[in-house]
C-alpha cells in the first residue's frame, strides 16, 4: 500500500470495479427502457422478471439437470411467454388508463409473482452454477474479479445486439415507429399491438439474463426481486426512453455505488441510487437523454 | 328504498346525511361500534384498532392520491415521522392530545417539503421520487439514533389521560376508533370546501385548473400536508397501539399497501377508504383461516400462508384494477342503486 | 372518478358498519380451540419465510418436534400434553407482533417464541406487563439477558457479544509474536448485527488487536465486490462475520479467495450451519466460529443428541442433516418443559414471576450433550461455548476447542 497521500490505486480499483458493475446496472434499465419506450409503462415488475429467469434457469439447470445452453433456451422461452401473457391479459386491458392505475398493475404484477416464487421454490438461498469464470483479471496492482468483468462484456454484448436490431432490422424499425408514434405507425400498416407484445417479450428475456448472471455471481433466492428497484436510478438519470441513456447512466451509477461503498460506508450505498433519483429530479427531470415531455390542453 | 326524501333549502342538501334514514344510520353505526369491544375477545379489538390505524393512513392518501391525483409511494414513511415524532414527545411526559396533533403537524411538514418537486414533476416522475424519499426517509430513522433509536427502535409510554393508562388493545379502541371517525367526517367535509374542489380540478386537469385561477404549487403543497398529516396522526397512533416500533414497519410494501387499499376500496372517496381498510385488513386474516384449515391435509401449508398472501395481495390489485377500476365502492353503489326502489321494482 | 351523488355515501356506512360490528362479534378466529383441559400451549412465532427462512424453519421444526416427542415419550409436563401452535413472522416485526397478540389472545400460552432480536427488545415491554409468559427468541442480544429488566426472557445461548469475545480470546491465544493480529469486522445492517460491534470493539482494545476495517451490508447482500475490495486493501489476519445466516458469506468468502486473502474467516451461531459451510465450496477451509451446541452428527457421549437424530431421521425422513436451528428449537422445547415442570412440581399456577423463579433454580443442569457442560441459568443465558473449525478431510465442521465459560 502506498504510504502517505491518497491512495490512487485504490480509487483506481474501486472506479475500475464500479464502472464494470454498472454494465449490469445498463443491461437491467435497458430493459426498463425498452418497456417505457413501447408502451409507456415503468414496470415496477422488472426485477420479479429477473428473478423469474433466474429461478427458471436454476429449475432447467441444476434440478433437472439440463445442459447449459439448453436450459438458457427453455428459460428465455418461458420468461418470453410469461411477458406475452402479462402483455396480453394484464396491460392491454389498462391501455388508456390514469397512471396511477398501471403503476399499480405492475406494483401488484410484481408482488404476485414475488410471492409465487417464494411459493414454490421456498425461500430459501441456492447456489446457482458459475457461469462466468471467476478468475480475477489483475492489471497491476488492481484486483478486478472475473465476474465483474465478464458481467459487463456479457451486457455490452447483449445492449449492442439489441441496438442493432432496432437499428437494421425490419421488426426492431417497426417497434421504434410504434414508440414514436401508434398511430401513424398503425396507419402505415405496422401491427402496433405485436409490436406492444414484442416489446414486453424482448425486456422479459433482458430482465431474465441479467436476473441469471447476477443469480450466478451471488446467491438465488427471492430477495433478487427486490434489487431492480435501485436500478430505478439508472433509468431516471439517463431519461426514460433512451437506451444511451440507460448505458451510461448505468456507468455513472455503478461508479457512485463502489465509490461511496468504498469510502462512506455499506450502508450509503444503499441509499445512493435514490439520493441520485432525488436530485435528478429536481434539476433535470428529463435525464441525460431523455426527450422532453410536452403537455397540452 | 326511497321515500320522503326532499330538501327544502341549500344548506340542507350540501348536509354531509341530508336524510333522516342516514342519520338513523349513523347512530346505530356509533352504537355498534361502541359496543363492539364488550362482544369480541381481545384479538378482534386489536385487529379492529388495526384497521382503525389503516382507515386514518389511508384516508391521507386518498386525499393526496385519490382526489388531487398526486401518487405517493412514501406514505409509510411520513407515518413513520409521525410515529417517532409521538414517541419522542411522550417519552418527555407530553399527554397523547398533545402529541398526536404534534406527530400530524411534523408529518405534514416534512410532506410538504417533500411535495416541492410536484410543480416540476408529475405523475411517474413524482411516483419515483416519492419512492426514493421512502428510502430515504427509512435511512434516517435507521441511522438518527439519538432521536429515533437507530435500528433499536423506540419504546413508546402508554397514552394516558390525566392519569388514566390506556393499557390494554380495549383502551386503545377507544382512542383510536373516535380520532379515525373525526378524521374520516373531516376528510369527507374537506370536499364541500373550496380547498376540496381545487384539489379534484387539480387531479381531471392540472394546466385547466391553473387557467382557473388556482395557484397549483399552494394547492398541491396543502395536498401533500394533509395527506402527511393524516399519515402522521396514523402513525402515532402505531405508536402507541404496538407500544414499540422499529424502523423496520415503514418499508415501501407498506406504502404499496395503502395504495392498494386506496385502489380496491374506490379512489376519490371516503366510503371507499374504509371499505378498501377493511378489506385489505381482513383478507390476510381469512386466508390465515382458510391456510389453517387446510392445514390438516396439507402441513405444509403454513409454511407458505406468507408467500400467498402476497400472490393474493397481488391478484387482488391486479383483479380490481382490470376488472372493477372504481373498486368496491362501485359495487356498493350497484348494490345500493338496486334497493332504490325496492320492493316496487328490483 | 365518481359520478354519482357522493352525499348518499355516508349513508352506506351505517348499514356497513352495523353489518361489520354484528359479523365480527360473532365471528370467532377458526382455530381458537381453546387448551383442552390441561394442555399446555407452546407458543411460537417463528421467521419460517422471509430474510431468515432457512433458520426459521429448523426453528419451527425443532420446537415443534420436541413437543410431539416430549408427549410421545414422557406424557407431556407433570401429566398434561404439550401443544405447539407455531405461525409464520416472515421475521417483519408487525407481523411477529400480530400472531403474538393472536395466540396470546386466544390461548394464554405459558411459554412464547418470538423471531428476532426485533422482536423480543420490542416486546419485552409488553410481556412485562401481562407477566403470564415466559419467553424466548432466537436472540442472543446482551441487553436481554437481563433478569432484573427483561425479567421474562431468557435465551439458549451466550449473549453475541460474548460469542465474538471468544472468538476474540482465541485470536489473541493463537498470536504470538510481536504483531498483533488484525481483526476486520463484517455485520449486517440489523439490530441482531449490530449487537454485539461495540463489545467486541471494546474487547478488541483490551487485548490490543487493531480492528483494520469494519464493513457494513444489508442482510440479503446481492453484489459484495466493492466491499470485498474494501476487505482486501486492509489486509486482516481474521475477518469476523456477525448478522447473517447464509448469504452472502459464502460469496465474501469465495470472492476474498479468489483475490488472494488468506486471512481466517470466523461466524457466530447463526453461520455456523452446515449449509451455510457446504455453500462455500471449497473456499470453506478455514472457516471457523463459535458455537454454543453439538452439531447433530456429534452424537458420541451425546445421548440427547442422538435422540433428536433419531427422531428427526423417523418424522422427517427427508431431512438428511439436522442443522443446528433444529438442535436449538429443540433445546429451547427442553428448557420450557424444565421451567413448566419446576413450577408445577412446586405446586405453584404457571405464572410470568414463578416461572422465573423456575428459570433460576436450574443449576448444573445436563442436557443430555447438546451443551457441552452443564447449564445454569441463573443469568437468564446459557453462557458457554466452543470454537470449531473446518475439517478438509470430513467436510464437517469438528471441534477447535474445548468448552468455554463465557460469563
Amino acid at each position: 500500500m502506498s504510504g502517505g497521500g491518497f491512495d490512487w490505486i485504490a480509487l483506481a480499483e474501486y472506479s475500475a470495479i464500479g464502472l464494470l458493475s454498472g454494465g449490469l446496472l445498463a443491461l437491467v434499465a435497458l430493459g426498463f427502457v425498452l418497456i417505457y419506450k413501447g408502451t409507456g409503462v415503468i414496470n415496477f415488475a422488472m426485477g420479479e422478471f429477473m428473478m423469474l429467469g433466474a429461478y427458471f434457469f436454476y429449475t432447467a439447470n441444476v434440478l433437472w439437470g439440463l445442459p447449459t445452453w439448453l436450459a438458457l433456451a427453455l428459460t428465455l422461452a418461458a420468461v418470453a411467454l410469461a411477458a406475452a401473457l402479462i402483455e396480453r391479459a394484464l396491460l392491454r386491458p389498462l391501455s388508456g388508463q390514469p397512471v396511477i392505475s398501471v403503476l399499480m398493475a405492475t406494483i401488484g404484477l410484481a408482488s404476485a409473482l414475488h410471492g409465487g416464487v417464494d411459493a414454490v421454490w421456498g425461500g430459501n438461498n441456492y447456489e446457482m452454477p458459475a457461469l462466468l469464470p471467476r478468475k480475477p483479471f489483475t492489471p497491476g496492482e488492481i484486483l478486478i474479479p472475473g465476474q465483474v468483468v465478464w458481467s459487463f462484456v456479457l451486457a455490452a454484448v447483449v445492449i449492442t445486439a439489441f441496438t442493432l436490431y432496432f437499428r437494421f432490422s425490419k421488426t426492431g424499425i417497426a417497434m421504434r415507429a410504434a414508440a414514436s408514434d401508434p398511430l401513424t405507425a398503425y396507419v402505415l400498416g405496422i401491427d402496433v399491438r405485436r409490436t406492444q407484445a414484442l416489446t414486453w417479450i424482448f425486456a422479459g428475456m433482458v430482465g431474465a439474463v441479467a436476473g441469471i448472471v447476477v443469480a450466478s455471481m451471488t446467491s438465488l433466492s427471492p430477495a433478487l426481486g427486490g434489487a431492480a428497484l435501485g436500478v430505478l436510478a439508472v433509468i431516471i438519470l439517463g431519461g426514460l426512453d433512451s437506451i444511451a441513456g440507460a448505458i451510461v447512466a448505468g456507468l455513472i451509477v455503478g461508479l457512485a455505488e463502489s465509490l461511496t461503498a468504498a469510502y462512506l460506508g455499506g450502508k450509503v450505498r444503499d441509499i445512493v441510487p435514490y439520493a441520485i433519483v432525488l436530485v435528478i429530479l429536481l434539476i433535470r427531470p428529463y435525464g441525460l437523454f431523455g426527450t422532453r415531455q410536452i403537455e397540452r390542453l | 328504498m326511497r321515500i320522503g326524501d326532499f330538501r327544502a333549502s341549500y344548506r340542507h342538501d350540501e348536509a354531509l346525511w341530508p336524510t333522516r334514514v342516514q342519520r338513523t344510520g349513523l347512530v346505530l353505526l356509533a352504537l355498534a361500534l361502541a359496543l363492539f369491544p364488550f362482544t369480541a375477545n381481545g384479538y378482534l379489538v386489536g385487529l379492529a384498532c388495526m384497521v382503525g390505524i389503516h382507515c386514518i393512513a389511508a384516508a391521507g392518501l386518498n386525499i393526496m392520491t385519490g382526489y388531487t391525483g398526486l401518487i405517493s409511494l412514501g406514505h409509510a414513511a411520513f407515518m413513520g415521522v409521525g410515529c417517532y415524532t409521538a414517541a419522542w414527545f411522550a417519552q418527555r411526559g407530553l399527554p397523547f392530545f398533545v402529541t398526536l396533533p404534534l406527530a400530524g403537524l411534523f408529518a405534514a411538514a416534512i410532506g410538504t417539503v417533500v411535495g416541492l418537486p410536484s410543480l416540476r414533476i408529475k405523475g411517474l416522475y413524482l411516483a419515483v421520487a416519492t419512492l426514493a424519499t421512502q428510502f430515504l426517509l427509512v435511512y434516517v430513522f435507521r441511522e438518527w439514533d439519538s432521536v429515533t433509536g437507530g435500528v433499536r427502535g423506540v419504546n413508546v409510554p402508554n397514552a394516558s389521560l390525566l392519569g388514566f393508562e390506556l393499557l390494554n388493545d380495549h383502551r386503545m379502541y377507544y382512542l383510536i376508533v373516535p380520532v379515525a371517525a373525526l378524521m374520516l367526517v373531516a376528510g369527507r367535509n374537506l370536499f364541500r370546501t373550496r380547498v376540496g374542489r381545487a384539489f379534484i380540478a387539480i387531479r381531471d386537469k392540472d394546466i385547466s385548473a391553473e387557467v382557473l385561477g388556482i395557484e397549483l404549487l399552494h394547492y398541491k403543497l396543502a395536498a401533500f400536508a394533509i395527506g402527511s398529516f393524516y399519515a402522521g396522526v396514523a402513525g402515532a397512533l402505531l405508536g402507541y397501539f404496538y407500544r414499540a416500533m422499529t424502523p423496520e414497519y415503514f418499508t415501501l410494501q407498506l406504502s404499496v399497501f395503502y395504495l392498494a387499499a386506496i385502489i380496491v376500496g374506490g379512489l376519490g372517496s371516503m366510503l371507499g377508504t374504509i371499505l378498501g381498510a377493511v378489506f385489505m385488513t381482513l383478507v390476510p386474516e381469512l386466508l390465515r383461516a382458510g391456510v389453517a384449515l387446510v392445514a390438516q391435509w396439507a402441513p405444509r401449508a403454513t409454511e407458505i400462508l406468507s408467500p400467498v398472501q402476497q400472490v393474493v395481495f397481488g391478484l387482488l390489485i391486479m383483479g380490481f384494477l382490470v376488472f372493477e377500476p372504481h373498486g368496491l365502492l362501485e359495487i356498493w353503489r350497484r348494490v345500493r342503486r338496486m334497493f332504490h326502489l325496492w320492493p316496487f321494482r328490483a | 372518478m365518481s359520478t354519482t351523488d357522493p352525499r348518499s355515501d355516508f349513508s352506506r356506512r351505517s348499514l356497513l358498519g352495523a353489518g361489520l360490528g354484528a359479523a365480527a362479534a360473532s365471528a370467532l378466529p377458526l382455530h381458537a380451540a381453546l387448551a383442552q383441559g390441561g394442555e399446555l400451549v407452546v407458543g411460537a412465532a417463528p421467521p419460517i419465510t422471509g430474510v431468515f427462512a432457512f433458520a426459521g424453519v429448523g426453528l419451527h421444526q425443532g420446537l415443534g418436534d420436541y413437543c410431539e416427542w416430549r408427549n410421545a415419550t414422557k406424557g407431556g409436563v407433570a401429566g398434561r400434553k404439550l401443544r405447539y401452535i407455531g405461525e409464520d413472522s416472515a421475521y417483519k416485526m408487525d407481523q411477529a407482533m400480530a400472531v403474538f397478540k393472536k395466540i396470546m389472545g386466544a390461548h394464554k400460552p405459558p411459554v412464547f417464541y418470538g423471531d428476532s432480536t426485533a422482536w423480543a427488545k420490542a416486546a419485552a415491554k409488553e410481556v412485562s406487563q401481562l407477566g403470564t409468559t415466559m419467553t424466548s427468541s432466537p436472540s442472543f442480544a446482551s441487553d436481554l439477558a437481563d433478569p432484573k429488566n427483561v425479567p421474562f426472557y431468557f435465551m439458549a445461548g451466550p449473549t453475541y457479544t460474548a460469542m465474538g469475545e471468544i472468538l476474540l480470546e482465541y485470536i489473541n491465544r493463537t498470536s504470538r509474536g510481536a504483531n498483533r493480529p488484525a481483526v476486520a469486522i463484517v455485520y449486517s445492517d440489523t439490530e441482531f448485527g449490530r449487537d454485539p460491534i461495540a463489545g467486541i470493539k471494546a474487547k478488541a482494545q483490551t487485548l490490543q488487536i487493531p480492528v483494520v476495517q469494519e464493513i457494513v451490508t444489508k442482510p440479503g447482500a446481492v453484489d459484495v465486490s466493492a466491499e470485498v475490495a474494501k476487505l482486501r486493501r486492509a489486509r486482516p489476519d481474521f475477518v469476523i462475520f456477525h448478522g447473517y445466516v447464509l448469504a452472502p458469506i459464502p460469496e465474501f468468502i469465495k470472492q476474498m479467495r479468489e483475490a488472494g486473502m488468506t486471512a481466517t474467516p470466523m461466524g457466530t451461531i447463526w453461520s455456523m450451519d452446515m449449509t451455510t459451510v457446504n455453500a462455500m465450496g471449497p473456499a470453506a477451509q478455514g472457516w471457523m466460529g463459535v458455537m454454543p451446541y453439538r452439531y447433530s452428527y456429534d452424537t458420541k457421549d451425546a445421548p440427547t443428541m442422538q435422540v433428536i437424530k433419531d427422531y428427526a431421521a423417523k418424522a422427517r425422513p427427508d431431512m438428511k442433516y439436522v442443522p443446528l436451528f433444529y438442535t436449538h428449537g429443540w433445546l429451547v422445547g427442553m428448557i420450557f418443559a424444565e421451567v413448566m415442570e419446576r413450577t408445577l412440581k412446586a405446586g405453584k399456577p404457571l405464572t410470568g414471576p414463578n416461572m422465573k423463579a423456575a428459570l433460576e433454580t436450574i443449576k448444573d443442569w445436563d442436557t443430555g450433550g447438546v451443551t457441552g457442560l452443564l447449564v445454569n441459568l441463573q443469568g437468564h443465558q446459557i453462557a458457554s461455548g466452543r470454537i470449531y473449525a473446518y475439517n478438509t478431510d470430513t467436510k464437517l465442521m469438528e471441534p477447535a476447542s474445548g468448552w468455554i465459560r463465557t460469563a
